[in-house]
């Protein structure tokens, strides 16, 4: 008996132990994401008091086709934004109220543009600069990647883990427009790429670290196969992943000795079908089925014998 | 003196209960090298089959990160894999060197699948009596059986995917994607298999409950083995058990052990209470 409690009491001190350390490092954990690395707030350069009409949310205009067009900055957005040192008139030229409103998505990327030439270069030559440059809307382009709520006055520096182009968050960036079936479906995207890139190890690894450090974040997401900025149709010749050659030099990058026999056991972000990876879809309804009538035939096997014994303890009536 | 009163009034219930011994020390440390890699695989492993959630992404970095987790399941895969050489090795040495007997007894039969019938029957309140077991029962060969289908299944495929560049130059190209069909159900079989139902029956079955030690001891009380086992005892019917147990003691003969009405449904519906 009195093992019995020893046992137990040492189990329930480890316990304890267990849930004080998860719970701190939670606590810490927290701490981190809430005070960040900075914890002197910061404000946004505005010599010119630009947010004492701007900061209104009731502020609008009208655009020429009649559209209501808003004219608020959140001033919160743009005290943590990259650009806050950087001052209204910068973008917005010295003469902001002549500019014609509203910018379209290529005039927004051209005024970042203006700064940051090399990536404009290249977004222009990528496929989503491409359609821009036809007018196409729905692409994505600067702000849609490096402002949470796709707005030229949050942007987000990369290195800062709530950005959007933050390794750990770039697969969910890119699943905004790419895990959006309707929207993929009218450029014939039918692959589900979010979701078979979060079945697969790379997806897992990069899920199952939620407080790993940049450094330690060194799995593939997205960007790493498709190219960021330059980004281009995976049929396109020059994307790194078109046709097994290419992919097997990209696989290569991390996996020394990757050749072309490993890069074509890749799936293609596509399901296993008897026309696609045909070993694999059986092996799946295969498994599926061995595991669903072993666990089952053994779950009854319990519940049976539980039965009886429950039934053999029923209150007599004599 | 109060030390001695303690035990002896410990023994009380069992006394001059003599024990059977079932398994060897390397049966013994079999069994416990292939648990505790087993609970290290399935801790580390799980997670990264339910990566969603948000449990997993918790447990994984409580460990330290995914490099932690996957340093420690490969440590405890080739503790399991370097487990199931000693077993065949073990196996192989007692009967070809030892001269012991095969162990034929483990190999699935016909009988099994009568004896589950019959058990069925005895549950479902269809029959008064339940089946009885040789050396192992048909839930025990099925426990040994799955490791053995279960140990290619999930080294092979872990080998692939730990090595996937390598072998990727001798295998078809369909082989890293089916190992990882392969390893991921077959584990999550194996967990719940192993903490459903192997779990029940050594340890919350009614009349085991709250545990079967033999595993662990190599002992099992003689009423027990009269119940769990009663046609092995009855054909060693000159039982030569291994002389190196020091508590053995004179066995009294053996009382009614295959009357197959009054063993299994008196006993068991006692120690069910």
């Amino acid at each position: 008996m009195r093992a019995w409690i020893v046992a137990l009491g040492i189990t329930a001190v480890l316990l304890a132990a267990f849930v004080l350390v998860a719970v701190t490092r939670q606590k810490a954990h927290a701490l981190d994401q809430v005070n960040g690395p900075t914890t002197q707030p910061a404000y946004a350069l505005d010599q010119n008091d630009c947010l004492h009409c701007h900061g209104a949310l009731e502020l609008t205009t009208r655009a020429s086709s009649g559209a209501e067009v808003s004219l608020y900055v959140n001033k919160e957005g743009l005290d943590a934004s990259a650009h806050r040192y950087v001052d209204c008139v910068s973008c917005h030229t010295t003469k902001p109220h002549d500019v014609p409103t509203p910018l379209s998505k290529l005039s927004l990327a051209a005024r970042c543009g203006t700064c940051h030439q090399y990536e404009y270069k290249l977004h222009l030559q990528s496929v989503h600069g491409q359609q821009l440059l036809q007018g196409n809307e729905d692409v994505a382009t600067c702000v849609d990647c490096h402002s949470p709520q796709v707005n030229p006055h949050s942007i987000v520096r990369v290195l800062e883990s709530n950005a959007p182009a933050y390794k750990q968050n770039i697969s969910q960036t890119c699943g905004r427009c790419h895990n959006n079936e309707p929207l993929m479906a009218r450029y014939g995207i039918l692959e589900k790429v979010y979701e078979s890139y979060m079945r697969s190890f790379h997806g897992k690894a990069m899920k199952l670290s939620p407080t790993a450090n940049i450094t330690q974040l060194n799995k593939a997401t997205c960007t790493n196969c498709h190219g960021t900025h330059d980004i281009k149709d995976p049929t396109d010749p020059t994307s790194p992943v078109a046709g097994v050659e290419n992919l097997a030099r990209t696989c290569e990058q991390c996996h020394p000795g990757a050749g072309v026999q490993f890069a074509s056991s890749f799936l293609g972000h596509k399901e296993a079908t008897p026309e696609n990876f045909p070993m694999v879809h059986y092996a799946e309804r295969f498994f599926a089925l061995l595991t669903a009538s072993v666990v089952a035939l053994g779950v009854s096997l319990v519940l049976v014998e539980t039965g009886k014994w429950a039934f053999n303890r029923r209150p007599k009536e004599e | 003196m109060a030390v001695t009163a303690k035990v002896q009034s410990r023994a009380a219930p069992q006394e001059q209960e003599e024990n059977v011994v079932r398994f060897d020390i390397h049966q013994r440390l079999q069994h416990i090298l292939m648990m505790s890699s087993f609970i290290v695989l399935a801790a580390t492993g799980l997670p990264l089959k339910f990566s969603e959630s948000g449990i997993s992404q918790w447990w994984i970095s409580f460990w330290g990160g995914i490099e932690s987790t996957r340093f420690a399941h490969r440590i405890a895969a080739f503790v399991m894999v370097g487990d199931c050489v000693y077993h065949v090795l073990y196996l192989a040495y007692t009967t070809a060197i030892l001269k012991r007997p095969f162990p034929f007894q483990m190999l699935p039969s016909p009988q099994d699948v009568q004896n589950l019938y019959q058990d069925l029957r005895y549950y479902l309140g269809l029959s008064r009596t339940q089946a009885q077991y040789g050396r192992f029962n048909y839930r025990e060969k099925f426990d040994y059986w799955a490791i053995f289908w279960g140990m290619p299944i999930m080294a092979g495929s872990g080998f692939i995917l730990m090595y996937p560049v390598l072998v990727s130059e001798f295998l078809p190209n369909w082989a890293i994607p089916v190992a990882l069909v392969a390893h991921s159900d077959e584990a999550v079989l194996a967990v719940s298999w192993i903490f459903i139902v192997h779990i029940f029956f050594a340890h919350l079955a009614p009349g085991v409950f709250p545990m079967n030690k033999s595993i662990f001891t190599g002992k099992v009380p003689r009423h027990r083995y009269m119940e769990e086992h009663p046609l092995e005892l009855a054909q060693t019917s000159a039982p030569a058990k291994e002389p190196e147990m020091p508590e053995q003691v004179p066995r009294p003969a053996l009382p009614q052990a295959t009357d197959p009405n009054v063993v299994p449904t008196d006993a068991k519906g006692q120690s069910a209470l």
